[in-house]
């Protein structure tokens, strides 16, 4: 009795230490009737982790030349990425994780998952402020295929001669019109080439908004976070692009604002000749603007490329980009806002093996049949990299009107607003917009919000760095 | 007898106890550590002293999130537990129907605070755009508005459930007597029946008072702290200083903040000890 | 003047009765709002269109159902739930009950301890271990929906072992030691004494630890290996995409349906669910 009593304990206890271990090997129960009964759900839960454990390292046994898990950022394109992910495991054997961030969380996540002991082997950047805080994760590009077939060296961060990030999608954004709207009010997209005649085009479609059936020239101008990125961050690019033009520089601590004029002329114009009134801004949302837009009750709507997929439904024939035109001088030669704020990073930190397999995925998808198609087609991603030559052309109408104003000539509006100080500063700034539009705020305070808050945000963050 | 299980304890005690090792005891340790250093992972970490704690205050967020939170506390603290008094007096009446009632109040407690979150911010962000107000995420008023509306909805019930237990123990002749004795309905609410659920009020003004400041998944979803971070209480702005703010920097300091939130969270629950402790003898 | 005040208390009752019922109108609307707006198409369901019914143009039937469920592999995310809330609450019934046996028959040490460390716990906000939380999950692989449950008896047991621990010390020792002298060990008496009487407290106590670990979001978005699981509350935040679009329409599908089966849980085991609130709160 006393001896299978202390069997008993001594059982009950290596189940109960094995259970919490989580990871050990050994299901004691076998051995164990008597202990076995007292501690049922001990016993289940011990085998439940054992087949979990197996299930989880069988991948990463034989597969042992490395692995790739990739963080991405962009959820339209979660499903592509699946799918591409899956197929290069089963045409290499090599397991590739693609895990996609909810919305708004990115940094969270790339937070968190960098924490853990098998980390992101790759993941991404938005430029060069984003790149500071995770400089010292990245795997230096520089020797790599990638970096090799990259078309334009504007396309990688450098960081001296290292090349630390490497942009993967090219995007481009306008003012969206509806074609057959505009011809209907009288107008082609050739008679819109300044910021007076995209006015005077406006103006008069919303002058004759009902005669046209629409409810006005623009979409609404929402300032949740849904949109609101749309005019604090994508609007507020044109006067800084001007200024940094203007003083020939990229990238500045401290803002001048030589330029807001011209973005308060634009922001008015986008809020006056809107589907509402001004101070009705603040109760729309981004499916709003979208709606209107493909209902025809709006003819422009600025937004970029990848908005292809939610507008899909007026027709590919219907859809045009304009520049955003803000009265700065010049401007007769200035193309749509063309750039990207993705750009790949390798971690460098991850095991040899495992970068070593990220590289060549990488190289695989901008090279191979099946990675080509993925990114161009399924995508829809403009890429800048010389492999993906003519039958890899992303069919996005939107896009052919980008190359068609480089076509002609035209000088394409970078995008300086991975620049922005800061988070913060970008929603200063769209507060500030918000409050202006509906008439509770001046334009003073955008001006204090852009300019002042620009350097206290930079000051802020090397301050606390220090 | 004592002895005897005494001997056992390996197996009576020793998971519990291990499980608060690993869930909870080296993590809380660790972490108290981590708040004087300087970390982006685990593997770079560098001891810095007092920096965290000084650079808290770098950006007000933390003190606008903690006069928030207070605000929020206040206000949710006593709308909650009057209507969910008021309710309970009510259900105490035998009126028709008092088990639909008590059904429908209690049931927005099992649902869970982020989908909660975007019940609510659907529903209210619908009613702004009908008076043309400004949504949710554009107005801090109404995000705190909008918080307090969520938590009255979700708390109230569950409240109100433990008031009406307390309630149904004041003695029906005691409330007879006084009725014989002339007392109107509100003297007996004031001199009976609310000194005898002292207990039960006690209870759920700590309850409450814990809950509304230590909320995070509502604050989440519903506000997200927008705009900017003036609807951001102290729970989000730690996990927003920890997680969302990229550099090196940030983590050290959110740890740090998150100690002080843990003293702050202690000393209200220390009260609570106290004030139930004195009731317990006072009864 | 007694039949006065009867009629009088009446009119004021049926006063009360509308009231309240009106109340409840208000306090279901949020839920209904949600389900017409699930089966309304993506264009109708703006902030400005919120509160219209679907119509013959706008009715999607099930299709926002279909796509939530199938696109962001719902059914997944709800297995994983069910199975990390079956095993933590199973865990923390199990090892707290065992545990606040010990703490209120055995006088000592350890029982102080792990009286204080349990009130620790409970006061400790989930902010201060997040991080460093998440880390020692990782190291010891509990960042799985099957060990998991290691945590949150870490994080739960404070509540659980009061509760039972309360019962308890109400609870006659006779029996324990009749059992005791009539030769069994102490973990027969456990099994076989003290846990049926337990039952009461353990289906309040399983109560109040379901809705937590159920609804719970933080702990599981840092410490679950997100490449492979995702929780309920984790898989909503999906519906939104990359420059702020949301799926409106799927992610009402997807609150719907996981709103339903609480509700409808509720409604079979009300009586205990109050109870068990009760209950915690006059021992907790």
């Amino acid at each position: 009795m006393k001896a299978k009593k202390v069997v008993s304990l001594l059982t009950a206890s290596v189940l109960a230490l094995s259970m919490l271990a989580g990871c050990s090997a050994q299901p004691a129960a076998d051995s164990a009737d008597g202990a076995a009964e007292s501690a049922p759900a001990a016993q289940e839960e011990s085998v439940a982790q054992e087949s979990e454990v197996a299930q989880e390292e069988a991948p990463a046994a034989d597969g042992a030349a490395g692995q790739v898990y990739y963080l991405n950022f962009k959820p339209e394109q979660d499903e592509d990425w699946q799918n591409v992910a899956a197929l290069y495991t089963e045409q290499t054997g090599v397991p590739v994780t693609v895990v996609t961030a909810a919305s708004g969380q990115y940094e969270t996540q790339l937070m968190s998952e960098m924490a853990k002991s098998e980390a992101p082997t790759l993941f991404q950047v938005n430029g060069p402020v984003g790149l500071a805080n995770w400089r010292d994760y990245c795997y230096d590009l520089s020797g790599t295929e990638l970096y090799s077939h990259l078309t334009n060296e504007s396309f990688c961060l450098k960081d001296g001669e290292e090349v630390p990030a490497i942009a993967y999608v090219i995007e481009t954004y306008g003012i969206i019109y509806n074609k057959a709207l505009l011809e209907k009010a009288g107008y082609t997209a050739d008679d819109i080439t300044s910021f007076d005649t995209l006015k005077a085009v406006a103006d008069d479609i919303q002058a004759r908004k009902d005669e046209l059936g629409v409810k006005g020239a623009f979409t609404s101008a929402g300032m949740d976070a849904s949109s609101d990125w749309r005019f604090k961050t994508h609007l507020a690019n044109l006067p800084i692009y001007y200024e940094y033009k203007e003083d020939g520089i990229g990238s500045t601590e401290a803002i001048k604002g030589t330029y807001l004029d011209n973005y308060k002329q634009i922001y008015d114009l986008y809020i006056t000749d809107s589907t509402c009134d001004p101070s009705e801004l603040a109760t729309k949302t981004a499916n709003d603007a979208t709606a209107e837009f493909v209902n025809g009750e709006a003819v422009f709507y600025q937004n970029g490329t990848w908005e292809y997929a939610n507008i899909e439904a007026l027709g590919d024939e219907n859809l045009g980009m304009l520049p955003i035109y803000i009265g700065a001088e010049g401007e007769e030669n200035q193309g749509l806002c063309t750039g990207s704020e993705n750009y790949w990073c390798v971690n460098k930190n991850a095991s040899e093996e495992d970068i070593q397999a990220t590289l060549d995925f990488l190289t695989w998808m901008i090279t191979s049949d099946e990675g080509r198609a993925a990114m161009s087609q399924e995508m829809g991603f403009v890429t800048p990299f010389d492999t993906f030559t003519d039958e890899f052309a992303a069919s996005n109408p939107l896009l052919q009107d980008a190359d068609a104003y480089i076509a002609a000539g035209k000088t394409p509006v970078d995008w300086c607003f991975s620049t922005m100080p800061s988070e913060n500063w970008k929603n200063m700034v769209g507060s500030a917009l918000t409050a202006y539009a509906a008439g509770t705020g001046s334009w003073d305070d955008v001006v204090t919000a852009f300019v002042d808050n620009w350097a206290t945000e930079y000051q802020l963050s090397a301050a606390a760095a220090g | 007898m004592e002895k005897a299980i005494r001997k056992f304890w390996p197996i009576f005690v020793l998971p519990t106890l291990g499980a608060f090792a690993i869930g909870f005891l080296w993590p809380f340790v660790w972490g108290v550590y981590l708040s004087f250093c300087r970390f982006t992972t685990v593997q770079n970490v560098s001891f810095v002293g007092l920096q965290n704690y000084a650079n808290i205050w770098i950006d007000n967020t933390f003190t606008h999130a903690f006069f928030f939170t207070a605000a929020f506390t206040v206000v949710s603290v006593a709308l909650i537990n009057v209507f969910a008094f008021a309710l309970a007096l009510l259900l105490t009446r035998k009126l028709r129907g008092t088990n639909l009632f008590r059904t429908v109040f209690f049931m927005p407690n099992l649902i869970g605070g982020i989908v909660l979150g975007y019940i609510w911010k659907t529903l209210l962000d619908g009613v702004l755009a009908l008076l043309d107000r400004p949504l949710l995420a554009l107005d801090a008023t109404a995000g705190f508005w909008g918080l307090i509306i969520l938590m009255c909805w979700q708390q109230i019930g569950y409240m109100m459930v433990i008031y009406i237990a307390g309630l149904q123990n004041v003695p029906i002749d005691l409330i007879e007597a006084a009725r014989v004795d002339g007392a109107t309905d509100f003297q007996t609410l004031v001199r009976i029946k609310i000194p005898m659920v002292m207990s039960n009020i006690t209870i759920c003004l700590f309850l409450t008072l814990t809950n509304s400041f230590k909320l995070f998944d509502q604050n989440l979803s519903l506000t997200n702290g927008l705009p900017g971070k003036d609807s951001q209480m102290l729970a989000l702005n730690i996990y927003d200083t920890f997680y969302a703010r990229s550099g090196p920097q940030w983590k050290g300091i959110g740890q740090a903040k998150a100690v002080i939130f843990f003293i702050v969270v202690a000393a209200i629950a220390l009260i609570q000890l106290r004030a139930t402790r004195s009731k317990e003898v006072q009864q | 003047m007694k039949q006065t005040m009867k009629r009088k208390k009446r009119r004021t009752d049926v006063i009360w009765t509308a009231a309240l019922s009106l109340l409840c109108l208000v306090y279901i609307y949020p839920i209904a709002l949600i389900l017409f707006n699930s089966l309304k198409t993506e264009r109708a369901i703006t902030t400005t269109r919120i509160f219209e019914l679907p119509d013959a143009e706008t009715f999607a039937s099930l299709e926002n159902f279909v796509y939530g469920i199938s696109e962001m592999d719902f059914l997944a995310s709800f297995w994983y739930s069910l199975v990390i809330t079956v095993t933590s609450v199973l865990l923390i019934l199990l090892c707290c009950s065992m545990c606040a046996w010990y703490i209120s028959r055995v006088d000592g040490k350890l029982s102080r301890t792990m009286y204080y460390l349990c009130a620790f716990s409970m006061v400790v906000p989930f902010q201060m271990v997040m991080f460093t939380l998440a880390n020692t999950a990782d190291t010891l692989k509990l960042n799985n929906p099957f060990n998991i449950c290691v945590i949150y008896l870490g994080f739960g047991a404070g509540l659980a072992v009061f509760m039972f621990a309360g019962f308890m010390r109400s609870m006659p020792m006779e029996i324990e030691e009749a059992a005791m002298i009539d030769g069994c060990s102490p973990l027969q008496i456990f099994f076989r004494v003290v846990m049926p009487i337990l039952k009461p407290t353990m289906i309040s106590t399983g109560i109040l630890e379901t809705m937590w670990v159920w609804n719970d979001y933080l702990l599981p978005s840092l410490v679950l290996d997100i490449r492979r699981y995702r929780t309920i509350p984790m898989a909503i935040q999906y519906f939104r995409g990359g420059y702020g679009s949301v799926q409106m329409g799927p992610m009402m599908a997807c609150i719907i349906i996981t709103v339903v089966p609480i509700i409808v849980l509720y409604l079979v085991c009300q009586k205990y669910i109050i109870e068990g609130v009760v209950a915690g709160a006059v021992k907790g």
